[in-house]
């Protein structure tokens, strides 16, 4: 019998057929997926033992609780502490996979001036010519860590100065601080006691604060298991993640904030659910529903709704007076559930300008978002981790990763439990890297060191003997023995909360109705905690993230 | 037509028989454990009754695996019997101190993590249920590596198909997954990928 050509591709077509019903294919795709696994350049951790340190993550200042898988000295895995007293065990998609960070290939491992490569004795010398014939500025993102104080007593001795970039939560405390004079970075908003909470777009479902604040609250409220009388009430342009999971959405007109606060406050004293006390905002309902695009009628029910569970919180997305002043309406500045002083000798932040034209030098943080960039014709000293490109500084400097420098962790922005943690260095740095605090510290010897600013403040809460420590058991700092058991317990992971101070303790004067500011394009949100770069396991969750709905493309 | 179909039948033929009985023999290698370690044995002559007292649990609840040779020469720190395999472990590797270079039948990737105290204390599972009679058994069982993916053949299972097999067989995601489904307990994918 003669085989053709015909038969080979006959033939081939029923093996490839039969080969379809045989593991062949299958288990090829499923084995080569993981031999990729384990390609020789791809690191794996040491087959050891594993072993969990407790920290804190410092990517951005809300300090989440961290438990830290280590394999032979080095980070494997991350997970949330679930008796962190704020974080509550939550953590970010960025936070998840923070082990990754230090091998990303945007890891700044050597100094940079301007497109090639430097070195610490060029920035230094370079910055200490620029300190000696000019003002320095240093700008920073974390306030009242042991660094903010290197920073600024470094400007104090050198005439310059030391600015902060505040995150969307303190930009909304930002208001009080004319009427209370307490400085916004002092004032925190109690969640935890509010019954009815007013949410101006602020995204409190979807990472606003610590990310494990509200939303273990709003799903033990789910649960049952806490008080299921608890409201949210967003009032936002478009069903966002937050709108959507809230007790009810009301939504407005973008831009519409300002005036929905005003016609709130009008339609509660105009319906008496307020004692009459204050300024009265001057626009009507009918002008407002006009700009909101509700009608009088739900402005007035709204109203109602809001103040029929107390205590009553109202939230802003950003700073902005009008949505304010409606908590001072309530009485709800200075009461339980409202808007708290949680800090009680916090020095006032000067927020940075966006431009600044008197200094020499401008030397900016790794704690700063990396999407600030002054405008200045000073020199730029930049300290970051991760370079997220396009970078227009003049120098570029690299910084400690997760986990390579000890650092602290003071009270998260806008919360109402004030706290303090260590998150010690785990892991040893791969290359030469320097925090800013550091590289002044080299520069002015005469600079206390953040390592013994943290010793200094283990030994004020130590004196003070207020609040609990939260340890592998929760014990009050009057029955801690010694500093050195105080030190040593919040360098094994534990976290210091103070003493809730008793309401009423803050004055607030609200002299006339804020002018509705202008509408604004409000920035989105949720670029304010990205990082530069994202580690492998967070891009997906992360692009998904960034699907929520930011303002410039709503309504489109 | 009926040539075209023999010769289609005979294309189908070949790769199933490709496929079911070559493809599964060239696709793993058999390799000896060190020495022949007798489960069985060992808790008749010397009562270790209990899988825990060699396997044990750590005092933080981290699963110990194989016992290390201390374990072995607690007993065997000179020979006391006069069997081949004893022989191999007290010359190659308990005077010399050397461990013994286990080849592991559940050893997972190093993204996996597996808790036994979870599984053990809270869940109340034997050890049989993943691990059959394995702690009875009288003789040691080949260790089949995988080509290309460099892992054990007990991760997928005996069987190719994986159809109808018994629940201790394959231990890959799909087999946490089925059981967590049958116990009824959610797990997301942190709690074995943290």
């Amino acid at each position: 019998m003669k085989v053709t050509r015909r038969d080979l591709l006959v033939w081939s077509a029923g093996a490839a057929a039969g080969l379809m019903v045989t593991p062949v294919p299958w288990k090829i795709l499923d084995d080569t997926s993981k031999w990729s696994q384990n390609w020789p350049w791809i690191p794996q951790p040491a087959r050891v033992p594993i072993e969990t340190k407790q920290s804190f993550c410092t990517l951005c200042p809300k300090g989440c609780g961290l438990r830290v898988h280590m394999a032979a000295g080095w980070p494997v895995g991350v997970a949330g502490t679930a008796t962190h007293p704020v974080s509550r065990g939550a953590l970010c998609p960025l936070a998840f996979g923070a082990h990754q960070l230090n091998w990303h290939p945007r890891r700044l491992r050597t100094v940079r001036h301007g497109a090639s490569d430097s070195s610490w004795q060029a920035a230094q010398g370079a910055f200490a010519q620029a300190a000696k014939e000019g003002r320095v500025v240093v700008v920073e993102g974390y306030p009242g860590r042991a660094a903010s104080s290197v920073f600024e007593t470094f400007a104090q001795k050198h005439g310059g100065r030391c600015q902060v970039v505040l995150g969307s939560e303190s930009r909304s405390l930002k208001p009080y601080e004319l009427w209370t004079g307490v400085n916004a970075s002092s004032l925190g908003y109690d969640l935890e006691n509010a019954k009815t909470i007013v949410s101006f777009a602020a995204p409190l479902l979807d990472g606003w604060g610590s990310p494990g604040q509200f939303t273990r609250l709003w799903a033990e409220r789910a649960a049952g298991m806490n008080d299921p009388q608890l409201r949210l009430i967003q009032v936002e342009s478009s069903l966002s993640r937050t709108a959507a999971r809230a007790w009810q959405w009301v939504p407005i007109r973008e831009g519409s904030d300002s005036a929905m606060a005003a016609g709130l406050a009008y339609a509660l004293l105009e319906q008496k659910l307020v004692p009459a006390h204050g300024p009265v905002p001057s626009a009507t309902l009918s002008a407002v529903a006009a700009e909101t695009g509700l009608t009088p009628d739900a402005i007035r029910e709204s109203a109602r709704t809001i103040v029929a569970k107390t205590p009553v919180l109202v939230i802003a997305r950003d700073e902005n007076p009008s949505v304010a002043a409606l908590n001072v309406l309530l009485g709800s500045v200075g009461a339980r559930g409202g808007v708290v002083r949680v800090l009680k000798n916090e020095r006032p932040v000067l927020s940075a300008d966006q431009t600044i034209t008197d200094a020499r030098a401008v030397l900016i943080d790794a704690s700063v978002p990396w999407e600030f960039n002054p405008q200045t014709s000073a020199e730029v000293f930049r300290f970051a981790a991760w370079d997220g490109g396009g970078s227009r500084e003049d120098w570029l400097l690299p910084a400690p990763g997760f986990l390579e420098d000890v650092v602290d962790v003071p009270t998260a922005p806008a919360s109402s439990v004030e706290t303090y943690a260590v998150a010690p260095a785990l892991v040893k740095a791969t290359s030469e890297v320097k925090s800013a605090a550091q590289f002044l510290g080299n520069l002015d010897s005469t600079l206390l060191t953040s390592e013994k600013i943290i010793q200094t403040r283990c030994e004020d809460l130590f004196r003070a003997r207020v609040g609990t420590l939260h340890g592998r058991e929760a014990i009050r700092v009057s029955e801690v023995p010694s500093v050195e058991k105080l030190r040593e317990e919040l360098w094994k992971g534990a976290v210091w909360t103070g003493d809730a101070s008793p309401p009423g303790r803050l004055r607030c004067e609200l002299k006339e109705w804020p002018a509705s500011a202008a509408a604004k394009t409000v920035d989105d949100w949720s670029s304010e905690w990205a990082a530069p770069v994202l580690p492998p396991l967070a891009t997906k969750l992360y692009i998904e993230s960034g699907l929520r709905e930011a303002p410039q493309r709503r309504n489109a | 037509m009926a040539r075209n179909t023999f010769v289609f039948g005979l294309g189908v033929a070949v790769a199933l028989l490709v496929g079911w009985v070559a493809f599964p023999q060239a696709l793993y290698v058999k390799k000896h454990q060190p020495l022949d370690f007798l489960h069985k044995t060992h808790a008749e002559k010397s009562g270790l009754a209990d899988c825990n007292e060699c396997h044990t649990l750590r005092e933080d609840g981290t699963f110990a695996g194989l016992p290390a040779m201390e374990k072995c020469a607690g007993c065997h720190s000179d020979k006391i019997g006069d069997s081949k395999a004893e022989a191999i472990l007290v010359e190659n590797y308990i005077k010399p101190g050397h461990e013994t270079p286990w080849l592991v039948y559940a050893r997972q990737p190093a993204n996996v993590f597996f808790s036994h105290a979870i599984h053990v204390k809270r869940a109340g599972l034997t050890c049989t249920e993943c691990h059959s009679t394995y702690g009875e058994s009288d003789q040691v069982r080949l260790y089949e590596v995988n080509r290309i993916s460099g892992y054990s053949r007990d991760i997928w299972g005996h069987s190719m198909s994986r159809l109808r097999r018994a629940p201790h067989e394959g231990k890959k995601m799909n087999d946490c997954e089925g059981c967590h489904k049958r116990h009824n307990v959610e797990v997301g994918c942190l709690g074995c990928h943290e």
